[in-house]
């Protein structure tokens, strides 16, 4: 199930994109987020956005060699059939997968503990339930 | 691993040279980051005597070891020059995105000296450095250099420092702007990258940070921040950001008002927190902050992050002005033009008042914003009459007259604070080493604001020392001031970011090594007790409403306090750190031998 955002009370502290990269690749880097907020001055004032996965499953559609699968709540990337030809990054409605090493990168809620979620001081990060299906 | 980057950035901007150097881990285990490691670097080769616009001397700026990790707070940057408008050390912090932006690059420090051909910009990423000519931004506002560069590199996540006009024409109290309505405000480090045609530093990085200990870090930094309240949206901090501070100075009488004449302003509640609430469209917090202080406010016409407390006092009751609009414009003014609010509302505070006395015509008079908000841009263009304001008030006072109520230290003017109110605050003030500032120690919150007797001098030696001892390591290891940490926390957080052993009284003697490193470095640039004096005025006139209301604050009292302040910091009776003291403290002995050539 994909992340939702009370975008109105974020802060743009980015938390959430320094505890994804610490859950996925023990590092700190907001560039290797799976997620993305958006939190800056435009000329209409602070723009706030929210980019990630949708689950939408265009990636899971467009790869080549599919590499690609959902089991109904995140994506899955099966590492060793990923070539890293970038076409999951190219169609992705979203632009918030990424190849890290060469292999496509998407979102898989922590494997249901999503530490953007734990991590975010202020509640701006939940998940959007669907019918018939739970955390 | 740890969470250092490695490498100090060395550029000559003179001759063109970049070069990288493996950062000394000698320096950070004796001064750790930010405001330590950039006092550090600054002394390897910048006499203290020197002339702060000369090539010689340097632009620092330092990240901190727990930069761009999960800890909370902790990602701000630090920049350290020798101060154009005190003649002291002076080292400044910005919060935001720049910072944690800077150690992503791959560098710990960058050193900057010399003085480019042509007006250049420094563009900085984990893959490049490159000295760039900057002609096309001469003469912009900071808001147009964040947006002209970002268009140039074609990247939205580019992190700006920029200096405005005020620091191209070289005003002594100059600030650098990043993110718009970030400043790095104190002691005109915007006009030393002027004088060495530096407009702006570009910087974005993709690196990785790793900490020694991830999974204690996690666990231990999630715990700390929900002890002491850092993630809450309950707290007044976080609701009014320090707005708040308002109201708490008004009820203790010592809201400077008309030039620090009065210590209560009756149209206060124009300028509260709350008030600042009603116009806020969103709230803004810096990288990796639990807390989100910053706000940001539209009023009519004008529109700010802010306005944080200082610019609400000096560009508002400091010069009579109750206006919300026209405080927030003065502020956004300011940032736009890169001015210092506190010294630039300080300087015209001043001549407001010189004027009321009829000691000079300024043509300027208490309560008229427009005429205040209209002589910034005289100050950053040094236009007319401006060219005299960009003086500063000391210098002013010194051609002029009026020198009592010229409010400033060593040539900084005072932030938002009477001390006749929170008597040490004074201490405070004067002890600082960049001149009148707040930063060093905030013994207001203990007095004026808690529990202890704010009209007397027991003790508060001691106190205001043991706090800058604390403040200077906090600042060095790069929290920010908003969260209250203790020593033994902020240690055991530099344990698992950094490594090693790191209990409360090392990271206190840490702090009081830099404290001294800098104090060293001024009294080697010429200073000594003689220079640690407050205006006159507030030894001499007595405040008339609140708490404070006809309390002496005399001189000799004060002068006795500082006595005690000296002695329980191991220095001479002239303010000088004792030889023996910095021995103890683990100074460099080629520092020491230097210094004592000055003693």
């Amino acid at each position: 199930m994909p992340l939702k955002f009370d975008l109105s009370k974020c802060t743009g502290c980015k938390l959430c994109q320094l505890a994804c990269s610490a859950s996925h690749y023990q590092v700190f880097n907001p560039e290797k987020a799976r997620l993305k907020m958006i939190h800056e001055y435009n000329d209409d004032g602070i723009r706030i956005a929210s980019k990630s996965c949708i689950l939408c499953k265009k990636c899971e559609k467009v790869c080549p060699v599919g590499a690609i699968t959902n089991n109904g709540r995140w994506m899955i990337v099966d590492e060793d059939k990923c070539i890293g030809c970038g076409t999951c990054v190219d169609n992705c409605p979203t632009r918030i997968i990424f190849l890290n090493n060469d292999k496509s990168t998407i979102c898989d809620l922590c494997g249901g503990d999503p530490q953007c979620i734990e991590w975010c001081p202020k509640g701006v990060i939940s998940l959007r339930e669907r019918k018939g299906v739970k955390a | 691993m740890n969470s250092l980057m490695g490498k100090i950035l060395k550029v000559n901007l003179s001759n063109g040279s970049i070069s990288r150097n493996d950062t000394p881990t000698e320096w950070v285990e004796l001064y750790t980051g930010q405001k330590g490691l950039g006092s550090r670097i600054l002394m390897e080769d910048v006499n203290p005597k020197t002339d702060p616009f000369s090539p010689e001397n340097k632009v620092v700026l330092t990240t901190s070891v727990m930069g761009g990790t999960i800890v909370s707070c902790s990602s701000k940057l630090a920049i350290t020059t020798k101060s154009p408008l005190s003649g002291t050390i002076t080292d400044g912090s910005v919060g935001g995105h720049t910072g944690a932006e800077l150690k992503y690059t791959g560098y710990d420090a960058v050193d900057i000296t010399g003085r480019a051909g042509g007006l250049s910009y420094l563009y900085i990423t984990d893959e490049k450095v490159e000295i760039r000519d900057a002609a096309f931004l001469k003469g912009l506002g900071t808001f147009d250099v964040d947006a002209r560069l970002k268009e140039e590199v074609g990247d939205e996540e580019l992190k700006v420092l920029a200096i405005g006009p005020a620091g191209e024409n070289l005003v002594p109290y100059s600030c650098i702007s990043s993110e718009k309505y970030r400043q790095l405000g104190r002691g005109g480090i915007a006009a030393v990258m002027g004088s060495k045609n530096l407009k702006a530093i570009a910087i974005r990085g993709k690196l990785d940070v790793s900490v020694n200990d991830l999974q204690g870090l996690l666990k231990y930094s999630k715990e700390v921040t929900v002890r002491d309240e850092v993630i809450a949206t309950d707290n007044e901090i976080y609701d009014l950001g320090t707005s708040c501070l308002v109201d708490y100075s008004q009820e203790s009488g010592l809201l400077p008002t008309n030039n620090f004449q009065e210590g209560t302003f009756e149209e206060a509640e124009k300028i509260n927190g709350q008030s600042f609430k009603d116009v806020r469209k969103n709230k803004k917090g810096c990288f990796s902050c639990g807390i989100a202080c910053g706000n940001y406010v539209v009023d009519g016409a004008a529109s700010v992050e802010g306005p944080e407390y200082e610019s609400i006092v000096l560009g508002g009751s400091s010069l009579g002005v109750g206006n919300r609009e026209k405080v927030i414009e003065f502020n956004s003014v300011c940032d736009d033009l890169g001015l210092d609010t506190i010294s630039a509302g300080g300087t015209i505070a001043y001549m407001m008042e010189a004027t009321q006395k009829g000691i000079h015509d300024f043509g300027i008079r208490f309560g008229d914003a427009e005429a205040a908000i209209e002589m910034l841009t005289k100050i950053a263009y040094k236009d007319g009459i401006g060219a005299e304001a960009a003086m500063g008030s000391k210098a002013l006072s010194e051609k002029y007259g009026g020198e009592e109520f010229a409010i400033q230290v060593k040539g900084l003017e005072l932030p938002g604070y009477d001390p006749r109110g929170s008597w040490s605050m004074g201490i405070a003030y004067v002890s600082a080493p960049r001149g009148g500032c707040h930063m060093s120690a905030y013994p207001i919150a203990e007095e004026a604001w808690g529990e202890l007797d704010p009209f007397t001098f027991e003790g508060k030696g001691k106190l205001v020392a043991d706090m800058q001892n604390s403040q200077f390591c906090k600042f060095s290891m790069g929290v920010c001031d908003f969260w209250p940490i203790d020593d033994e926390t902020l240690g055991r957080l530099f344990e698992l970011t950094y490594g090693g052993e790191w209990p409360a009284d090392r990271v206190y003697k840490t702090g009081e090594r830099v404290f001294n490193l800098q104090r060293m470095f001024n009294i080697m640039a010429g200073f000594d007790r003689t220079e640690d004096k407050l205006p006159g005025r507030f030894h001499k006139e007595l405040l008339k409403a609140g708490p404070p209301k006809d309390i002496a604050y005399t001189k000799e009292a004060f002068d006795k306090a500082m006595d005690e302040y000296y002695a329980y910091r191991g220095w001479d009776e002239r303010g000088r750190p004792t030889v023996e003291k910095l021995e103890e403290l683990g100074i460099e002995p080629k520092f020491i031998e230097a210094y004592k050539t000055v003693l």
